[in-house]
């Protein structure tokens, strides 16, 4: 199976708060922003290698995983990351993120899978910067692929086809998709049993989380190919999205102690307003 | 350095801070963030660990698959192929979760194979490269014996010719990775008994007949790291196992520590930023007399120092392997001085990390108390960093004039041979005069340093010449003499250590003020300032010393207490 990983790099949420706006308030000051791969991403690409091995011996790689970013130079380290955990081609499609929206972006990628040809599309659900969570969809809706978004689970039936649980109020919801088709991922996707392919024994279990790359695999990616394409090879739609201000968060003022229940229904009816 | 004690500064060799290379920069991003999630793994077990006094088989055989024992190994054989630098700081991402095994990682890339990178030939790299890039042999170095410590010369292990092998016999003491090394780096005597430098390396497995390791010994510290004895009997090592030449023994085992200085203070820094990390977390939530502790400025005191320090060591760890990195020979002394400013920065500050958390940190549930015991090994071996400070001293008194392979090339020449042509004193004594003089004034003021570090540069430059100056005055007063002064000599030794961490941390800002700005630099400029105030202090203390002191009093006290092997007084 051929699986295409759509990636994107993030200023790290942990250090959300070094965030700060230019003083007109019309960009994102990028300065000192530690970058990561957005977490969603992240899981997708462990979905997706999970879905192409046997999970009780992983070093034998059954199918091809191909991860996409686009981004400038310094994303290529988001790259070698992904390859060094066991991805195989990596392409990087040059881009600044003024260049990009939601709507660019998918045209892009429709283009790129168009070329790849991936029975499978995985992505995150949605990126932690933007939060936007359109680009799955109207990728699906650009290749008219049939689409499962956030999952939360991925068995691969005999037949190829995907076994999809969504998590949803009360339950869960199955979908069963044929390749090729497009699932974006939830964070649950990555816990012990979230994903089976049709070599892994349903008796396995994933350790929880992301698979790391070992040392020598961290070398090995060196060697692996990475192409870099320009943007306008791959799409012409203008952006359609203009941002007007960029604010950050009013600062949060500190809380209140509360003698007892009785006041905290009061403050929260007279005060919050809530009750 | 030398060069410092003659009032010169050798500002091409400090400017431009050193870097690592950009794509060594995206590997070890990638390196830092899959260590961080394979120790991470592990969190909860390493105060375990701790307790028990080892690792579990199956832990070693995680750091093997994850190729943790192949950072030094070159990539054609394997390996990761990292220089000083990066090896460095891998080491330090080690270090921030568990010393044990940065102490059990090192002592086989810094040390247990570093023999046969520096001096193996094409045959014995490409035998053991490859098992020791897997970890399926994990090296140690066999230096120290029972009767043989700081005394390196003096081992009684010896290797006997015999035909086209070696006969190796000897006791080896507190070796790391001895219990779970295959491979060994093994100094012996080969010449006769009375010629105390007559040593050689020999590369000694663990399937040779008639090597034998003793148990896991218990200790204050990594506690889970491997140290045990190592015996040899009757053991026939090939001939071609011998590592470099024969009889050059000594110098080899110290071309060893030398090069491997820089993971040892990599670990060291990792300590600190973990200490930081634990110490400032710890003071922002404890809340005494209605407020945070973190708003005492004694506490603040405490942390500031420790950024300070963690910044002065972390610059002198990259400094020095930036000299080992560009292939520059002669960096022993800047190398002791980068493991002893390390090593007692991590000292302070895991100290006074434990002192911020108190009651707390004196507690095992906390890991300061652990952080204390794993901090302390780090002044004692690869050379005590008493021992380091005469090196330091001695070494730059030593006869700066003569070719650097006349220079003696260890502590234990500088204690037994005579320091050679003190005619060069006379050699000195011009240069003095240049100095005095002003002639060749640009090599000794930096032409480099940016206007906002002024201040500070006048006090490296003033503090240099005061240097010179008293370098020269003590060679006046004790002449061959010195050898013995070891109070004068560690003064010394303190000047020149804080001199040249100084000038690690003046390159440092210099380098981030071109990158950054003035404003974007504003906190190192802080560090600079507050660490060229920490040098006028040695300075003052340095020179008020040498002219007046009580060390005949505190020299006769010792000496009064090694006769009575007590202490005299009481009050009842
Ligand atoms: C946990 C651990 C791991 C170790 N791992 C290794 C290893 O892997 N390989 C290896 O070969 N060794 C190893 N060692 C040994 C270590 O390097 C030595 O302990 C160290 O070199 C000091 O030697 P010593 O303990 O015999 O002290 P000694 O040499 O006996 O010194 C005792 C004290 O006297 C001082 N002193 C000695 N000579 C002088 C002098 N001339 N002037 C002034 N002061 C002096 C010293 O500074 C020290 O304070 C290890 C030690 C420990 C504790």
């Amino acid at each position: 199976m051929k699986i295409l990983v759509a990636v994107k790099r993030v200023a790290d949420p942990d250090n959300a708060n070094r965030i700060k706006v230019s003083s007109g308030g019309d960009a994102i000051d990028a300065s000192g922003l530690e970058w990561k791969i957005n977490p969603f991403d992240e899981y997708a690409l462990e979905a997706a290698l999970r879905l192409t091995e046997n999970g009780a011996s992983p070093k034998k790689r059954e199918g091809e995983v191909v991860v996409v970013t686009m981004a400038p130079k310094e994303a290529e380290t988001t790259l070698r990351s992904a390859l060094a955990t066991g991805a195989d081609r990596a392409i990087r499609v040059e881009a600044g993120d003024d260049d990009l929206d939601g709507r660019v972006v998918a045209h892009a990628l429709r283009k790129l899978v168009e070329e790849e040809k991936p029975d499978v599309v995985l992505m995150g659900k949605q990126t932690v910067d933007g939060d936007s969570n359109q680009v799955g969809q109207m990728l699906a809706e650009l290749l008219d692929w049939p689409m499962a978004t956030f999952a939360a689970t991925l068995r691969q039936e005999q037949d190829g086809s995907l076994l999809v649980g969504r998590e949803v109020d009360g339950g869960v919801l199955s979908l069963r998709v044929r390749p090729p088709c497009l699932v974006t991922v939830d964070l649950r996707i990555v816990s012990p049993e979230g994903v089976y392919s049709s070599l892994t024994d349903p008796s396995f279990k994933y350790n929880e989380g992301v698979r790391f790359a070992p040392l020598p695999a961290i070398m090995q990616a060196k060697r692996k190919p990475l192409t870099v394409r320009p943007l306008s090879e791959l799409t012409d739609v203008a952006l359609t999205t203009k941002y007007t201000k960029f604010e950050l968060p009013a600062k949060r003022s500190a809380g209140v102690k509360v003698k007892d229940v009785a006041e905290l229904v009061q403050k929260l009816t007279e005060e919050a307003r809530v009750l | 350095m030398r060069k410092l004690c003659l009032g010169e500064i050798e500002e091409d060799l400090i400017l431009p801070f050193p870097e690592i290379s950009a794509p060594e920069r995206e590997m070890l991003d990638t390196v830092k963030t899959s260590l961080d999630q394979l120790f991470e793994s592990h969190a909860a077990d390493f105060a375990e660990w701790d307790r028990a006094g080892e690792f579990p088989e199956s832990y070693l055989d995680e750091l093997r698959e994850f190729g943790l024992f192949s950072f030094v190994i070159p990539e054609e054989y394997g390996g990761m192929g990292f220089g000083s630098a990066a090896y460095s700081r891998a080491l330090q991402q080690v270090a921030m979760y568990d010393a044990s095994t940065a102490v059990t990682v090192g002592a086989h890339s810094s040390i247990g194979m570093r023999g046969l990178l520096l001096f193996g030939t094409e045959e014995q790299r490409a035998k053991y490269y490859p098992k020791l890039a897997t970890g399926e042999s994990i090296a140690a170095f066999c230096l120290t014996e029972p009767s043989s410590g700081s005394d390196a010369a003096s081992i009684k292990t010896r290797a006997e010719r015999q035909g086209d092998h070696w006969v190796l016999n000897g006791e080896k003491i507190w070796i790391t990775n001895g219990g779970i090394a295959d491979f060994f780096t093994v100094f012996a005597k080969t010449g006769g008994p009375e010629e105390r430098r007559n040593l050689s390396a020999f590369i000694v497995t663990r399937d040779m007949p008639g090597v034998s390791v003793g148990p896991h010994e218990d200790k204050m510290g990594i506690r889970a790291s491997s140290t045990t004895t190592v015996n040899f009997e009757n053991v026939r090592v090939p001939a071609e196992n011998l590592l470099g030449e024969e009889g050059k023994g000594f110098k080899i085992a110290m071309h060893i520590l030398n090069s491997g200085r820089t993971g040892l203070g990599g670990g060291c820094v990792g300590g600190m930023k973990r200490l930081i990390a634990l110490a400032t977390k710890q003071a922002n939530e404890r809340v005494q007399f209605g407020k945070k502790i973190s708003e005492f400025g004694l506490v603040k005191k405490k942390v500031g120092e420790m950024v300070i320090d963690c910044y002065a060591a972390e610059s002198v760890v990259s400094m020095v392997a930036g000299f080992t990195d560009s292939g520059h020979k002669d960096y022993a002394i800047e190398a002791a001085i980068s493991k002893v400013f390390s090593s007692e920065a991590l000292w302070r500050t895991a100290d006074e990390a434990l002192q911020i958390a108190a009651g707390n940190g004196y507690m095992s549930e906390y890991p300061y108390e652990r952080a204390m015991r794993d901090s302390r090994i780090n002044r004692i071996f690869e050379g005590t960093n008493d021992i380091l400070r005469l090196f330091i001293a001695l070494s730059a008194m030593d006869d700066v004039g003569q070719n650097l392979k006349e220079i003696a090339q260890s502590v234990r020449g500088v204690f037994n041979d005579p320091i050679k042509g003190f005619g060069v004193l006379s050699d000195y004594a011009l240069r003095r005069a240049t100095l005095a003089t002003g002639i060749r004034r640009e090599h000794f003021q930096f032409t480099k340093l940016p206007e906002v570090l002024k201040a500070e540069q006048e006090v490296f430059e003033s503090a240099t010449r005061e240097l010179a100056e008293a370098t020269d005055r003590i060679l006046r007063k004790h002449g061959k003499g010195i050898i013995g002064k070891q109070f004068a000599s560690a003064r010394l030794a303190e000047v020149m250590i804080h001199l040249f961490v100084f000038a690690s941390v003046l390159s440092r800002v210099t380098s981030s003020i071109q990158k950054h700005g003035v404003n974007g630099a504003q906190r190192e400029i802080q560090i600079c300032r507050a660490f060229g105030f920490r040098v006028r202090r040695h300075m003052q203390i340095f020179l008020h010393e040498m002219e007046e002191n009580a060390d005949e009093d505190v020299k006769g006290l010792a000496d009064h207490a090694f006769e009575l092997e007590r202490y005299q007084w009481d009050t009842i």
